[in-house]
């Protein structure tokens, strides 16, 4: 059997058995599903090349099935956050409910992501691209928290992209008679100017909707925040970065070939600053750390179409860069959250305060994400935002770079608060039983945050993968004049070296480290955070000293106007509208066949009143 | 020149010039604002004295690992900005590591350091710290758009990154960017402001108000590093303005004479106002310094 049909079967199976496999021991269903998880993803690794094909003929369709370098770049995504998420998953949601349910639901996301990357032809890629939105509404409403709302929302808004691409799809099949995505390419530099237009525009409406572009990003934070964490962090990780790689190919093989599509990547490129700056700003006011997440990636989705939008060389490599290092931090930040969750029950920071001492291992993870995060150097953050800053700064987009700039800044209040909330601050009575995370449940996280780093450290790493799905979307050879294995270049010929930097960033922590800790750790005991000073006062145990409510007061009121205007009022009052039109209809079709007779004898009448002005 | 031991060396030699300049410095502005409000005021080697007492104490308490290694993150930010930014135009000794990186990790490389710190000062459980830290990340904010706009005018002008091809330029043209990029160098000098948190923004220490916010709980080695990293960070960062703006200096007095000018602006301004709350601080760097940052950036897309 051809490996590309056998990695699908394999997960389909898996999931129907681990759905159906209520009766089967814990500790057997866990290990059918990593088993469904790791052994296609291990297939595709070790087995799959660039260049397998496989076809079918389905209905009358060409099905056609490959693996081209640009999608092997985010099947590399989705191995690593789905492999780390599910051995997250098993540790963090025994003891629930449905549990057949969650697994068969994971495992068909992953296989509908991984099919929407194999597929060469429009059909496939709607089905599995339906499969995925169906599977990740299923787990948004899994907690049945909320459905009316959240689930609602993120099902109106995925069903407005799915049938914007659906149009798109019989529009060119209607104009090419084929549903191949080559064809579509070939075809599109000769369509008139409206079908220039028009194509683009929905594809990218479902493709949008799916990596939160502003105004269409309003489901996220609710989806991402009420579906389980070690789902989360496959959705907002893996599957929103199935937006960007729709995005790319739109942006780079469609409408590079009109000659007003310079414009259009323009405004979309601005779209994706402005999604930066506002999902920042509404990250920080969250007091859940579910909700800033969920906007903390709103936000950062919003750099990588910046980053995608632009699209000279080193605009692209950082986005597709940004991409890849968001999907490791921000899987194992959502990792955090579920971790917390788990040992705490709570993911409120004015709630929950001082684990440090109890969960240093996930503090760690935490820590390096964040670095990650806000994109400070050495870790795999920084290459992308600095390959970002240059290449806008390089085509000019001088305002843009300050958006961007401005977003990433108030980033490090969000992150300092992500940190602050959970681990650091006073520590309370009331979390004492609190104890470190099951090692299944950390390891994940560590590795993922580790990535990050060896990713800062060596971004040759990340960019040569890169460098090669570039060359698939007509992009020059980068390597050299671009990057090098620890070596970023902008466009002007400046550079930064990682190797030499990371070696003298440890040299001086290990200098200090040592110099501080000599004659001094040991000696020094270790006191209570109730243990300092406050102008001369002794604090008792009972007064509470926590710094957790309006947290970044004196920043909102700086930027109060900015954040008066939010969409989802817009969109919550076009409901009401369309509600109160259907209440209208309502009255005129009221069921009763009396009325209805009086509507026919009305209509007759007036019929017979104006039948000289009608048919005289 | 090319043994790693010369450039260890050039390393410390740069290290201990910028700690002893810094605090010669600081020691300075205490002289100086004493006399300003017609005290006496102590020796300008009082800093010296302090520190050194700071280094000899040995503390009794400490809060946990994070707490103990705060101030080791503030000295990566402080000798990687002296390590990055060039002291002295031409000189082998000071090359330290001038051409790997450039002004963009030149800015986060900045804000590595502070962000360490504030976790350290997060896990004492003062409230004050963490007051402090959430209005030194405010303030940061605020004073980041003026001044990037600042250097993304000066970059986008010269298209480059580098700090040394800045300087370079300066040479060949043979004017300052201060005069050549005029609303570049006031939108930066008003950024300086907040990035030095003299008065009136003073407000993350606050001394009477937040008990020194985030250093409150860092006393004796803890106190020292804190102390040396800000003195040299300092003169890393009047050096930077001195590259950018002043033309660099090829010798020490020139360097010495041009940061001394740039570092009397904000102490100066500090002497003589108030302190800010948190958002009238923000908002002042989004009125004034942003508008020359605004003209900054049409004027280097205009010429």
């Amino acid at each position: 059997m051809n490996t590309i049909v056998l990695i699908f079967v394999i997960f389909l199976g898996g999931a129907i058995l681990t759905y159906f496999a209520g009766m089967l021991k814990g500790i057997l269903k866990e290990i059918l599903f990593l088993a469904t998880v790791f052994v296609p993803l291990g297939l595709f690794y070790t087995q799959i090349s660039t260049g397998d094909t496989f076809n079918i003929e389905l209905a009358g369709f060409a099905l056609k099935w490959a693996i081209t370098p640009f999608s092997y770049l985010f099947a590399l995504i989705v191995i690593s956050v789905a492999t780390m998420a599910a051995v997250f998953a098993v540790s963090a949601m025994r003891g629930t409910k449905n549990l057949g349910f969650f697994y068969a639901n994971f495992i068909l996301t992953i296989m509908a992501m991984m099919g929407i990357l194999f597929s060469r032809d429009l059909v496939s890629f709607f089905i599995f691209w339906e499969i995925m939105t169906w599977s990740s509404y299923l787990m948004v409403v899994y907690r049945g928290e909320d459905v009316q709302k959240v689930g609602i929302k993120y099902f109106i808004f995925s069903a407005i992209g799915a049938y914007a691409m659906l149009m798109a799809i019989v529009i060119v099949y209607n104009l090419t008679g084929s549903m191949m995505i080559d064809t579509l390419v070939r075809a599109y530099p000769a369509f008139d100017f409206n079908m220039q237009i028009l194509i683009p525009v929905l594809l990218l409406i479902g493709f949008g909707v799916k990596s939160a572009l502003m105004p269409l990003h309003v489901w996220a934070p609710g989806a991402y925040s009420h579906a389980p964490m070690a789902y989360t962090s496959v959705f907002s990780g893996a599957l929103s970065k199935m937006g960007i790689y729709g995005m790319v190919i739109v942006l780079v093989s469609l409408i590079s070939y009109f000659p007003q599509g310079h414009w259009f990547r323009e405004v979309i490129a601005w779209m994706g600053g402005i999604t930066a700056v506002m999902g920042t700003l509404w990250a920080i006011k969250q007091d859940d750390a579910k909700k800033l997440l969920a906007y903390s990636s709103v936000a950062q989705l919003g750099y990588i179409i910046v980053g995608v939008g632009i699209g000279t060389p080193l605009a692209m490599m950082s986005g597709l860069f940004l991409a890849f290092m968001h999907a490791l931090f921000k899987g194992t930040l959502f990792m955090v959250v579920g971790t917390i969750e788990k040992q705490t029950g709570t993911t409120n920071f004015t709630e929950v305060t001082g684990l440090i001492r109890k969960m240093p291992w996930t503090f760690l993870a935490a820590l390096l994400s964040i670095i990650a995060l806000a994109g400070i150097p050495p870790l795999g953050g920084f290459i992308g935002k600095w390959m970002l800053y240059e290449s806008l700064m390089s085509s000019e987009h001088y305002f843009l770079v300050i958006v961007i700039f401005f977003s990433s800044t108030a980033a490090f209040l969000y992150c300092y608060k992500f940190l602050f909330g959970f681990f650091l601050g006073q520590e309370e009575k009331e979390w004492d039983y609190v104890k470190e995370a099951p090692a299944l449940m950390v390891i994940p996280m560590l590795v993922l945050s580790f990535a990050t780093f060896v990713f800062g450290v060596f971004p040759g790493l990340i960019l040569n993968p890169i460098n090669e799905a570039m060359q698939t979307l007509g992009y020059a050879n980068t390597q050299g004049h671009l990057w090098e294995m620890s070596v970023i270049f902008n466009d002007w010929g400046n550079q930064v070296a990682m190797q030499p930097i990371i070696y003298a960033i440890i040299a001086i922590f290990l200098f200090f480290l040592i110099f501080l800790t000599l004659k001094s750790y040991k000696n020094t005991r270790y006191v209570t955070t109730k243990d300092i000073s406050s102008s001369g006062e002794v604090p008792k145990e009972h007064e509470n000293l926590t710094f957790s409510i309006n947290f970044m007061q004196p920043f909102f009121r700086a930027v109060e106007p900015l954040m008066k205007r939010q969409i989802d009022k817009y969109y919550n009052g076009f409901a009401n509208g369309m509600e109160a039109l259907f209440d209208f209809t309502r009255r005129i079709y009221t069921g009763n066949g009396q009325t209805y007779a009086m509507y026919v004898v009305i209509f007759v009448i007036i019929l017979l009143l104006l039948k000289n002005s009608f048919f005289g | 020149m090319d043994s790693i031991w010369y450039k260890i060396l050039g390393a410390i030699v740069t290290v201990v010039m910028a700690f002893i300049v810094g605090l010669t410095y600081m020691g300075l502005s205490r002289k100086i604002t004493a006399r300003v409000q017609n005290r006496k005021g102590p020796p300008f080697y009082q800093n010296f004295i302090d520190a050194l007492k700071l280094a000899s104490k040995t503390s009794a308490i400490h809060h946990g690992f994070l707490h103990h290694v705060g101030p080791a993150f503030m000295m990566i930010t402080s000798i990687m900005s002296v390590m990055i930014v060039p002291i002295l135009t031409g000189d082998q000794w000071f090359s330290n590591l001038n051409f790997k990186g450039d002004l963009i990790f030149l800015l986060y490389i900045m804000v590595f350091g502070p962000l360490g710190m504030a976790l350290g000062a997060g896990q004492t459980g003062n409230p004050n710290s963490a007051i402090g830290v959430t209005r030194g990340l405010s303030q940061m904010v605020g004073f980041e758009i003026p001044w990037v706009m600042a250097l993304v005018a000066l970059m986008m002008q010269y298209h480059t990154t580098s700090i040394v091809d800045l300087i370079n330029v300066q040479h060949q043209s043979g004017t300052w960017l201060m005069f050549s990029s005029p609303f570049a160098f006031i939108a930066a000098v008003l950024a300086m402001l907040g990035m030095f948190r003299y008065s009136p923004f003073d407000i993350v220490g606050a001394p009477t108000e937040l008990a020194s916010g985030p250093v409150s709980e860092n006393g004796g080695k803890y106190l020292f590093t804190l102390m040396s990293s800000n003195s040299i960070f300092a003169f890393a960062k009047l050096t930077l303005y001195v590259d950018l703006f002043l033309g660099g200096a090829s010798n020490i007095p020139v360097l010495l004479l041009k940061t001394f000018a740039i570092y009397l602006i904000p102490m100066l301004y500090g002497i003589v106002s108030p302190r800010y709350r948190t958002e009238q601080a923000i908002r002042y760097f989004w009125g004034w310094p942003l508008f020359f940052g605004i003209l900054a950036i049409l004027h280097a897309t205009v010429f």
